[in-house]
């Protein structure tokens, strides 16, 4: 079937064009479509359609609800020690090296906000460079560390994941999150200013994360550009 | 596909005999003021980022494609329209060489916004893919100049395809091809998400999770890929129904729908920026410098 030869079918009085003309117009003008004898009602399928549509989406929704109550949250590793070591695929990103610290706090605000917690951005968010707080492995490595950022800590582990999660989908930007994660030190990592990092320039392409006890440097997170 | 999409051209100039199911026509203002909004938003992402030095990352080049792709859309609704007023007013003749060349080239960007805008959205899946799964090397998998190279392809092959299809829209196999990029490309989309939700949700449990960030995530990705489903599928099915079956009654029943499908891919085309380009805290602020700056000066 195509649709010239459909032009031959079509009755003249329907059509005021001309029938050397435009095929596309005349493609409708197949004749006149018969109602009768239909068994079920006339706009079935627009129903069916937004309907199968509508319980394809909920049925998403749904899904995607389920995985995240199946299993139960149990914690392997506390915030007290480096037994809780965690190398495996955290998925931080890299970090640039043109990220204002306030776009970061507004970031991790925003962010914050979006999920509903009410954790105090200034206390966890507000430090720049080498605040580790939010970072899942400071939480493990860095238990020398002032209370209240253990505390911060202990608040934000929760929210980590998702928020990469959350950022990576909602268009964060790569590189200021792996700025904020790896602020403590990852030794193996090469660091370099913050501002120096071209698009080329990946400082680190597998590093062994050795994560140590000991408070994060200068060195540790203007890496992974 | 220039049948399809010059359908409501035919509405106004003859009698339709579909009586039992009457085409809805809707009123062409509601079309101009939605591509409007459209057209504006999607450019302001596109200043955005033009202006704002440190937003010159591959991510949000991705998302001015996007940008570019749902203002060529709301554009090509916009031209269409004022063509369709103007034959109607008398100035253009029905069969001229030039309403007809026209007609084939806002087919063709139509096709090309369609297109651009598949490929626009897998491409930002799949960066937000590597950010999570890759992201010690997403910056050298990630490159400017890959990114650009990446989009030029893919704007070259959208253009081509747009020219060829438009040039063969009544063959079958143009049919099939253009309505089997969207699901697709939804299953692309959909793995790609599922599987970093799912590693958000493994971290997750680790840690004490929070249910409620959880189900924030559920919403997000539930918000992302049903737009998408419901602005999309829609035309695309009445692409595939206008092929297989014009002349079956049901079948007719749902091409009389075809002018809100068509403002539905507009919707989209509104709705992008909100859940793409405007969830970047980044993007937002400058946005807002944009707007106080402007005013202030």
């Amino acid at each position: 079937m195509s649709a010239p030869r459909l032009i031959s079918n079509r009755t003249s009085q329907q059509s005021t064009f001309n029938s050397d003309y435009t095929w596309e117009y005349e493609y409708y003008e197949i004749g006149p479509i018969s109602f009768e004898g239909l068994k079920a009602h006339k706009y079935s399928i627009v129903i069916g359609f937004w309907v199968g549509l509508a319980v394809f989406v909920i049925f998403m929704f749904f899904v995607l609800t389920l995985l995240t109550k199946t299993g139960a949250p149990h914690q392997d590793c506390t915030v007290t020690g480096r037994r809780c070591l965690e190398i495996s695929p955290l998925p931080f990103r890299s970090s640039s090296g043109n990220s204002e610290s306030s776009e970061k706090r507004f970031r991790m605000n925003s962010f914050v906000s979006d999920f509903g917690r009410p954790l105090e951005p200034d206390k966890v968010f507000s430090r720049q460079g080498n605040e580790e707080s939010r970072s899942l492995f400071h939480c493990y490595i860095n238990e020398g560390e002032h209370s209240d950022k253990a505390k911060a800590c202990h608040q934000t582990t929760a929210l980590d994941s998702d928020v990469q999660l959350q950022e990576a989908i909602s268009g964060g930007r790569p590189e200021e999150e792996l700025n904020r994660l790896m602020k403590f030190d990852i030794p193996n990592f090469v660091n370099t200013d913050q501002n120096s990092f071209g698009d080329d320039d990946l400082l680190i392409s597998e590093p062994p994360i050795v994560l140590e006890n000991k408070p994060v440097s200068q060195t540790s997170h203007k890496d992974l550009d | 596909m220039k049948h399809i999409i010059n359908l409501y051209e035919n509405i106004n100039n003859t009698a339709r005999n579909n009586s039992d199911c009457p085409h809805v026509v809707l009123p062409e203002e509601i079309f101009f003021i939605i591509s409007i909004i459209g057209v504006l938003e999607n450019l302001i992402v596109l200043l955005a980022v033009i202006k704002n030095k440190n937003l010159q990352a591959p991510m949000y080049f991705f998302i001015c494609s996007l940008a570019i792709s749902d203002m060529l859309g709301s554009l090509y609704k916009i031209l269409e329209n004022i063509l369709i007023m103007f034959r109607n007013m008398g100035y253009l003749k029905p069969r001229g060489n030039f309403e007809t060349t026209a007609d084939d080239i806002i087919d063709s960007l139509f096709i090309l916004s369609l297109l651009g805008s598949i490929f626009s959205l897998s491409v930002i899946a799949a960066d937000r893919y590597i950010t999570i799964f890759h992201a010690l090397q997403y910056h050298s998998i990630v490159t400017m100049r890959r990114a650009i190279v990446v989009l030029m392809v893919i704007w070259i092959c959208c253009m081509c395809s747009g020219i060829t299809m438009v040039i063969f829209s009544h063959h079958i196999p143009t049919v099939i091809t253009f309505t089997s990029l969207f699901p697709l490309m939804l299953v692309f989309i959909l793995c790609l998400y599922v599987h970093m939700f799912l590693l958000a949700r493994s971290h997750a449990r680790k840690i004490s999770a929070l249910p409620r960030a959880n189900m924030k995530g559920a919403i997000t990705l539930t918000i992302l890929l049903g737009v998408f489903i419901v602005c999309w599928a829609p035309f695309v099915l009445h692409v595939l129904l206008m092929t297989f079956c014009p002349s079956n009654p049901y079948c007719a029943c749902y091409m009389s729908l075809f002018q809100v499908n068509g403002m539905l891919i507009m919707c989209n085309a509104v709705i992008d920026p909100f859940i793409y380009a405007f969830r970047s805290p980044e993007l937002r602020e400058a946005f807002k410098k944009m707007i106080f700056c402007n005013s202030y000066h």
